[in-house]
């Protein structure tokens, strides 16, 4: 186990690393001049200048002094040849608080110019992991039962009826769920707010919509084990020593028909809690998925970097965590 | 079992947990939504309309605009009266408020003045508005002189040790430190004193001193977020300087809040020295991206001011509004006929909620390019090179029609590029009205007689925001005016700009906003390599027009020639089709909210902002002065 957790570890770096090379590769083929506002053009020599702030006149150039800031070789030769020292002392001579200090520094926003990356990740990434959370419990909660009904007695109308719902809730994409769900609640019945963040109740909605499609995909993979697991030797052998129908579901059937499920929860967890453009946006939730489509319109390139590097960090995080979990749950698994 | 259920309960815990941490703020005095989020608060960055809209309630400069006179009079603001200026005009010699403060209490001297135009001269902050610096004598050396410097710099340091850069990097900060102070004709005689020399005389400085590229920033924060980069020399500021507990200004706001792409909290500025002027005291502006929340949000009461609606509500909104003129005819038509501002218009009619959307002429012009290149992109001749072509597929396009049944926003369309009334003092040409007869002899005496031989026009335009239709329209009116053969080509933004850029289309659509209060704002797009001329446009004749009403020294004759330039470009020459004058799209209650303006210029300042029967302020009901000639039927915008 603890060989398992120290390999994945290792190899982050490495993943990431290539990660951001084809990121950077892929959005530096983004036509346009990501510092453009407006329709407004000003004269050659002050947009080369404007350029050369952020490095944005060479690739390589651009390429290499990212990888200085991002990884923090940049702050450690600060530290240690006494830059970051003498800064702070000019600082405190003019009695003002130094501005603080980031050993890994992802570099500004090319369009909020107020924002560095790593703050706007830090302001969006917590709204969306926990609108994310609370849709992937959701979608366990409604997933998991309806898989079961459905498994227990296959080819039964309410088999049909759970397929049924499930295959409507992968395929209707959530800005109709989302939009439905506002007209429903708020607007027609008036329970619940419409857009924002903060208290609880604003954020059911948009958890509920955003965990449609990761339920319908957890009551398939759960119905999918239950057939399965309830046509195998064991459960004949537990009915046959006469355990009543619902520990044989629940306690010998379902452990093993949830392992796909399990397996399942690691990229659902990352793809839930980085956010989701449509349903932020639906309802005006600051979360981090915006950014994903926005960055690449604005050719923001930091932030684009950014965004997918945090994406990836994830994915392989809870990947890891998934795979603990499996061993755990199911202690015959092993390497 | 419990290994299924136990990590599900602790994610729910967790999830209680945290929602039980937020708290929200009492309701503000006056909220809006300013669109998605602002992008910048540095003054010497910004480009956008709703970051200009917050430097005008946090920052001010010397002078400003009364946006509730039709003149768009200037007056003094942080400055104590209007400058003096020499006889020759280049000279401006401004005292300053002795009583204008820093949100810190401290005072505002002419010195923060030098500090922050110096920082709005280096080359390593340059933005769209640099250029405006240049007109100040030594501005554009200076810039130049710190360019090449810093360029010299870097390869200089290439095999220097650390050290040794950081010393090369600062000595080289001295020294354009010095250069500043040697070229740049800008000087402090005195704590409240400020005296400057333009390297030519410029009509309209002072307007463009208004602009929030001219207000100071707070010299010892900004210092204290600098920092020199060793290997490129360029000074560097760390954008953490505007955030709110940090963020130090001089206007009449400060900023409490600041919660990205969340929310804004102002409050007034104590030490401001006009707070007794405020009507409101606390200011909040939620971030809305979504324009449908937009809508709901003001619907539901949750905002009083929504700064732009989204396309898809206005023809809807604007048709209600028109029901509810139509409800009170004559009362309406009376109100009109004595050329009230529309919004007193609306508050002497009885309230309602379908009045509460507004539509006013903006100071930009919505047009066609055409390029105007000798030769095509790939290299065959160029039909609309050809003045005579040009103003043949002008004459074809009924925008009338467009405006009113295409549109259907409330915009009026318009055959000249500057929006007519918005100048003071300026009368606009005539422009070329829609008469396709004409049109169709202009094209064969052209050269084509037969125009289906005419080479395929191709329409260049981006999807968004309604361009498409536009672009049908356009097409099809060719197509039957003229008979030409026309094909659309739609590009995402970047790769539209980039191709104006490169001049890679043959007509394309276009817009332009103007930034101060004169002509040349909107004129200087079409000299000869311009930056802005995306057209290709160049003409010795126009450009020589310009050059003349740069040294003309009396106004009057200095308008004239400049609207002898306007006439060219939309009578004899048309580089462009003007189409109709853009909208604002505001959603306020007029009987409720005071303070907005709907002078074409469309600059807000929104610390004017009273809400009525709130039993704080002034409570006067503020609107532009009623016109002394009324226009004939016209007025009636909804």
């Amino acid at each position: 186990m603890t060989r398992l957790i120290l390999t994945r570890l290792a190899q982050l770096p490495l993943v990431l690393l290539a990660v951001y090379t084809l990121t950077l590769a892929l959005a530096w083929a983004i036509p346009g001049n990501p510092l453009e506002n407006s329709e407004r053009r000003p004269p050659p020599e002050v947009e080369a200048a404007m350029k050369s702030q952020y490095n944005l006149d060479s690739f390589w150039s651009f390429y290499w002094s990212y990888l200085d800031s991002a990884t923090g070789v940049r702050a450690a030769r600060d530290h240690f040849s006494g830059r970051a020292e003498s800064e702070r002392r000019r600082l405190e001579s003019l009695h003002l608080a130094p501005p603080p200090r980031r050993v890994f520094d992802l570099g500004p926003s090319l369009q909020y110019r107020d924002q560095r990356v790593s703050e706007i990740i830090a302001g969006s990434l917590p709204v969306s992991a926990q609108l994310g959370v609370v849709a992937i419990i959701l979608a366990i909660l409604i997933g998991t039962p309806a898989g079961v009904l459905g498994g227990v007695r296959p080819g039964t109308w309410i088999d049909s009826l759970s397929l049924a719902i499930a295959l409507i809730g992968i395929s209707l994409p959530s800005f109709v769920t989302g939009t439905l769900l506002v007209l429903v609640f708020p607007v027609w019945l008036g329970v619940g707010k419409v857009g924002g963040w903060g208290s609880l109740s604003q954020m059911i909605l948009p958890a509920l919509t955003l965990s449609l499609p990761f339920a319908a995909y957890i009551a398939r993979l759960t119905r999918m084990g239950m057939v399965e697991a309830m046509s195998s030797d064991y459960i004949r052998t537990a009915r046959a020593k006469g355990l009543p129908e619902s520990s044989v579901v629940m306690r010998h059937a379902l452990k093993n028909a949830a392992l796909p499920v399990v397996s399942y929860l690691g990229p659902a967890c990352a793809m839930a809690m980085t956010g989701s453009f449509v349903v932020e946006r639906v309802f005006n939730v600051p979360g981090l998925g915006q950014h994903f489509v926005n960055a690449v319109l604005n050719k923001d390139l930091f932030l684009i970097i950014g965004v997918v590097l945090v994406f990836s960090t994830m994915l392989v995080l809870f990947n890891l965590v998934v795979d603990v979990l499996y061993r755990w749950i199911d202690p015959r698994i092993r390497t | 079992m419990w290994k299924l259920v136990l990590p599900l309960i602790t994610l729910i815990a967790a999830i209680a947990l945290s929602a039980a941490a937020d708290r929200p703020l009492p309701r503000a005095d006056f909220t809006f939504i300013n669109r998605g989020d602002i992008t910048t608060l540095d003054v010497h960055q910004m480009s956008w309309m709703m970051d200009l809209r917050m430097a005008r309630l946090l920052c001010e400069g010397l002078v400003r605009p009364n946006i509730f006179t039709r003149e768009y009079t200037l007056e003094p603001a942080a400055a104590e009266s209007l400058p003096e200026i020499s006889y020759d005009g280049r000279t401006y010699t401004f005292h300053l408020r002795r009583d204008a403060k820093w949100s810190n209490g401290e005072p505002v001297t002419a010195r923060d003045y030098l500090f922050s135009w110096r920082r709005a001269m280096l080359p390593e902050n340059s933005t769209d508005y640099t250029t405006l610096f240049w007109l100040m004598e030594g501005g554009r050396e200076f810039f130049d002189l710190r360019a090449a410097d810093l360029a010299a710099h870097a390869r200089r340091v290439k095999d220097l040790s650390a050290s040794e850069r950081r010393e090369a990097a600062r000595a080289l900060w001295e020294k354009s430190c010095a250069d500043f102070d040697r070229l740049v004709n800008l000087r402090a005689p005195d704590e409240n004193t400020l005296v400057f020399t333009l390297s030519r005389r410029v009509p309209y400085f002072l307007d463009l001193m208004s602009m929030p590229v001219f207000y100071p920033v707070y010299p010892p924060l900004v210092s204290a977020h600098d920092t020199i980069d060793p290997d490129s020399g360029r000074v560097k500021t760390d954008p953490s300087w505007t955030k709110a507990g940090t963020f130090i200004t001089n206007g009449p706001f400060r900023l409490m809040v600041w919660r990205f792409k969340r929310d804004m909290r102002l409050e007034a500025n104590p030490y401001y020295w006009n707070l007794a002027a405020l009507n409101v005291r606390s200011i909040a502006i939620p971030s809305v991206e979504d324009p449908n929340a937009a809508v709901m949000a003001f619907r539901t009461g949750a905002v009083d001011w929504v700064s732009d609606v989204n396309a898809g509500y206005r023809g809807e909104l604007i048709a209600q509004k028109e029901a509810h003129f139509a409800e009170h005819r004559a009362e309406y038509e009376a109100l009109v006929a004595q050329g009230l501002d529309p919004i007193e218009v609306d508050r002497r009619l009885p309230p309602d909620p379908r009045a509460t959307m507004h539509a006013y002429p903006a100071f930009g012009t919505y047009f066609y390019n055409f390029n105007c290149r000798p030769a095509l992109p790939d290299g065959r001749a160029n039909p609309f090179a050809d003045a005579k072509v040009r103003r043949a597929f002008s004459m074809s396009i009924d925008k009338e029609v467009l405006a009113r049944d295409v549109r259907r926003s409330g915009e009026v369309a318009t055959d000249v590029l500057i929006p007519p009334g918005s100048i003071n003092g300026y009368r606009s040409p005539r422009g070329l009205a829609f008469d396709p007869a004409r049109a169709r002899a202009l094209l064969a005496e052209a050269g084509y007689p037969d125009p289906t031989k005419f080479p395929v026009v191709e329409v260049l335009f981006n999807k968004d925001s309604g361009h498409d239709l536009i672009a049908e329209y356009i097409a099809r009116q060719w197509q039957t005016n003229l008979g030409v053969p026309v094909q659309l080509t739609t590009k995402e933004i970047k790769v539209f700009r980039d191709d104006l850029r490169t001049g890679t289309f043959m007509t394309s659509r276009a817009g332009w906003y103007g930034d101060y209060g004169d002509p040349t704002t909107f004129l200087e797009i079409n000299r000869t390599a311009d930056g802005n001329n995306d057209r290709g446009y160049s003409n010795p004749t126009y450009d020589a027009l310009l050059d003349r009403a740069e040294t003309e020294l009396d106004a009057g004759k200095r308008l004239q020639l400049l609207q002898e330039a306007e006439r060219m470009i939309v009578e004899d020459e048309l580089p462009l089709i003007p189409l109709f004058v853009q909208n604002n799209f505001y959603l306020f209650d007029a009987h409720r909210v005071s303070g907005v303006s709907s002078h074409p210029r469309s600059e807000q300042q929104l610390f004017r902002v009273d809400i009525l029967g709130d039993g704080k302020g002034a409570e006067k009901a503020l609107a532009l002065p009623a016109l002394a000639h009324p226009v004939e039927g016209g007025g009636g915008s909804p």
